[in-house]
């Protein structure tokens, strides 16, 4: 009875700390959100941005600016960055490797090849209704295609830092031959795609940010709802399936769901560095947890937070100029992968 | 032996593409030990990743509780059966605790909540691998004999009826290799648990098991009771030995010498010469003794160096020539101890050797009467070993010497 109120003892402790975690990020990234709404070229108070917020349908300069310009793009950062971060936590658990993220693998490059397909070739304009969701479908078709073939040849390499330098090649290959695209397309076309490609949440539509909700949410349930198989992958694929996972069909779904989020985010926001590969760390630390019922939405909060956070700095830090969003998150990204280098964490590398 | 059979196999062919082992013919009853013996490379890990559905079967039947293993969903297996495999994650920030409760994965409901019923079994599985008092930490801040204990907790949570297990004590300490070994023989006991454990020590095997399977060559060349099969005959095949033996009544290897000293004749008896035995043995010596008496832990020693055992055919009598013939290649005579039934023959054998010149040393413990001339004492061991050393120095002394007078 003493090893049970022991064992109980742990798991209430940190439940509690959990809880607060998960209370505080929350908090944060809601006034972050709501910052991001009220601070720009004209600045709003938390006020005037409720009453706005809560009376849809205005006509004003400000319903304007927060319903038509802001609002999506404070969505979009939010829900993307969430997004991000889930694909980086499923790569993490998938590859047992905490140096991977759907940047670094060359996921992102592989959307953004397919959707410069769309974008730079025709095959986009006679379909120009449906871009949002042509775009989100070849960004997603994209990433898998390359994911699958990470994967293979991670699969022949067991080093974790061979994955590394695949993922790299995959990006570099993938950069090839999206400016090979470029050099050939028409000069009208290059301008947007060239703003797409340096990441960035403005100028979302709304039915844009709808596909990321509905598609994006029934992704992101759908694999919260395995997060117990996810958890048993934290032992590696053999002992999960010692346990009752069916390792195959979930490797499966596991890579489809990563590469879907990823390219889902990509194919709207272009290709953003390193959220998904540092959110889930932090994640991970603020809430002391490796499991991921925990840790799914506590790094989906996370990606939420910082990338709101990236994208305010964006806007804000040399204004009226706005700086290219992967910028931002690749000067605040790219050392936590060296931290995690020299630091290793107990993790073979 | 009418416990019902566990796990079965029938004319099972293992391997990856090509078969590794073939016409394994298993049957193994609940609650027993049983040890998968072989060298590196045998296919004792192809095996039990048969077993344990990891890889399929090339050919055969494999039935577990009576049902072929391929029918099982992958659930109902997992309430059957545990695995503890050579690799080891330990995931950063994840506690002892949580560790072992994920074997609870088949048992627990959707998304992995646990009932009351589950915290007993996970504190129970903890406190049956005494690691109670783990329960908080990290498993990444765990040293390797710990985290196998955290293991095997986790396996137990399974709630399994078999637990299959690849070199459970690779890399532990030998504090921490018998903790294992006598939690998991405490588990056959007690619970009935059904183990089987691929190992590398044959001489744990031997004490552990209630069977054991050897295999070599791609195929299972034995596998009945540790006592019936583990001779030192089959030991030595299995392994390939040349420069050591295994003793079935020591329960355990001995590794000979490789004779760049030369040889040394050792008279023995009562248990006295085994240290000698071994002493000699490490510092290269081929070894010669007077049988010790039937029976004798020095016989048994003796056998295991491969020694050349004089007078051990009783109806053999002493004879000064077949003395002669014994010690004409050796450098010592060494007095460890007495078989009073050899009386006659150690005496001659003294006598002899001082006649021939040979240094004899004796052990003064292994002096009943009087010290005959010319025989020097040793206090004790370290003793022995000192002169040994001398002695050697001095005879790699002289081949210098012979080797410049050459030049």
């Amino acid at each position: 009875m003493e090893a049970l109120t022991l064992s109980q003892a742990i798991v209430v402790r940190s439940f509690k700390r959990r809880r607060l975690a998960f209370a505080a990020l929350g908090l944060l990234t809601l006034s972050l959100m709501v910052m991001n709404l009220g601070i720009g070229s004209i600045s709003y108070s938390p006020r005037e941005i409720c009453s706005t917020l809560l009376n849809p349908g205005g006509t004003g300069d400000l319903d304007f600016i927060i319903w038509k310009i802001r609002l999506p793009r404070v969505l979009a950062a939010a829900l993307g960055g969430a997004y991000l971060a889930a694909s980086g936590l499923l790569l993490q658990v998938y590859f047992r490797n905490p140096i991977v993220g759907p940047f670094i693998l060359g996921i992102s490059s592989g959307a953004t090849v397919a959707v410069s397909v769309v974008m730079l070739t025709a095959t986009g304009m006679q379909m120009a209704f449906a871009i949002p969701f042509l775009t989100t479908f070849a960004g997603c078709l994209g990433a898998y295609g390359v994911m699958l073939l990470v994967v293979a040849i991670a699969a022949k390499v067991k080093n974790g830092a061979t994955l590394l330098i695949v993922g790299l090649m995959m990006g570099y290959i993938c950069s090839a031959i999206t400016s090979i695209l470029t050099a050939l397309a028409e000069k009208g076309k290059i301008k947007g795609f060239v703003l797409w490609e340096m990441g960035s949440f403005s100028g979302f539509k709304w039915v844009e940010i709808w596909i990321m909700i509905v598609f994006g949410g029934a992704l992101f349930l759908g694999v919260y709802l395995l997060s117990k198989p996810l958890n048993a992958f934290l032992l590696g694929e053999d002992y999960a399936a010692s346990m009752g996972v069916n390792v195959r069909r979930f490797r499966v779904f596991i890579l489809l769901a990563a590469s879907s989020l990823a390219g889902l985010v990509t194919s709207m926001a272009g290709p953003v560095a390193f959220i998904g590969l540092a959110t889930p760390h932090m994640a991970r630390l603020s809430f002391g947890a490796a499991d991921n019922r925990i840790l799914l939405p506590g790094a989906a909060l996370m990606g939420a937070m910082v990338t709101s956070l990236c994208d305010l700095i964006a806007r804000m830090w040399l204004s009226p100029v706005e700086l290219p969003l992967s910028a931002i998150t690749a000067i605040f990204g790219a050392p936590v992968v060296i931290w995690l280098l020299l630091k290793r964490r107990g993790v073979r590398i | 032996m009418n416990a019902a059979s566990v796990l079965k196999s029938e004319n099972l062919d293992v391997g990856y593409k090509t078969a590794i082992l073939s016409q394994v013919n298993l049957d193994i009853k609940a609650g027993q030990f049983i040890s998968i013996l072989g060298p590196n490379g045998a296919g004792k890990t192809t095996l039990l990743r048969t077993l344990s559905r990891h890889i399929a079967a090339l050919a055969g039947l494999v039935q577990v509780e009576g049902g072929p293993l391929s029918d099982y969903p992958a659930l109902s297996l997992a309430k059957i059966m545990a695995v503890v495999l050579t690799e080891k994650a330990a995931p950063p920030l994840l506690s002892v605790w949580e560790y072992a409760a994920l074997g609870r994965y088949p048992h627990s409901g959707f998304l992995g909540k646990l009932t009351g019923h589950d915290f007993e079994v996970v504190a129970s599985a903890l406190t049956s691998v005494k690691a109670d008092d783990l329960a908080g930490r990290m498993v990444d801040q765990l040293s390797d004999g710990e985290m196998q204990k955290v293991v095997l907790a986790r396996a137990l949570a399974q709630e399994p009826k078999i637990m299959l297990l690849d070199e459970p004590t690779a890399h532990l300490d030998l504090k921490h290799r018998v903790e294992v070994m006598s939690i998991l023989r405490g588990l056959c006991r007690d619970q009935g648990l059904t183990v089987l454990a691929a190992l590398h020590d044959v001489d744990v095997a031997a004490k552990v098991s209630d069977q054991v399977i050897l295999v070599k060559e791609g195929r299972v060349s034995a596998f009945g009771r540790p006592e019936e099969v583990l001779t030192s005959e089959m030991v030595a095949e299995l392994y390939d030995f040349n420069e050591a033996g295994f003793s079935r009544h020591l329960g355990g290897i001995e590794i000979q010498g490789d004779g760049r000293s030369g040889r040394a004749f050792v008279i023995a008896g009562q248990g006295r010469g085994a240290l000698v035995y071994r002493l000699l043995a490490k510092k290269g010596f081929f070894i010669t003794t007077l049988f010790p008496g039937q029976g004798d832990l020095d016989h048994y020693v003796a056998q295991a160096l491969g020694a050349r055992i004089l007078g051990e055919s009783t109806g053999l009598a002493e004879s000064s020539a077949l003395i002669a013939e014994a010690l004409a290649d050796c450098l010592f005579l060494i007095i460890s101890g007495t078989n009073p039934a050899k009386r006659e023959w150690e005496a001659a054998i003294i006598r002899q050797a001082l006649a021939k010149g040979l240094k004899v040393l004796a052990l003064s413990e292994a002096q009943n009467g009087a010290v005959p001339d010319g025989v020097r004492l040793c206090p004790d061991l370290p003793g022995l070993t000192g002169m040994l050393d001398e002695y050697m120095e001095r005879g790699r002394g002289t081949d210098k010497n012979r080797e410049a007078n050459h030049d």
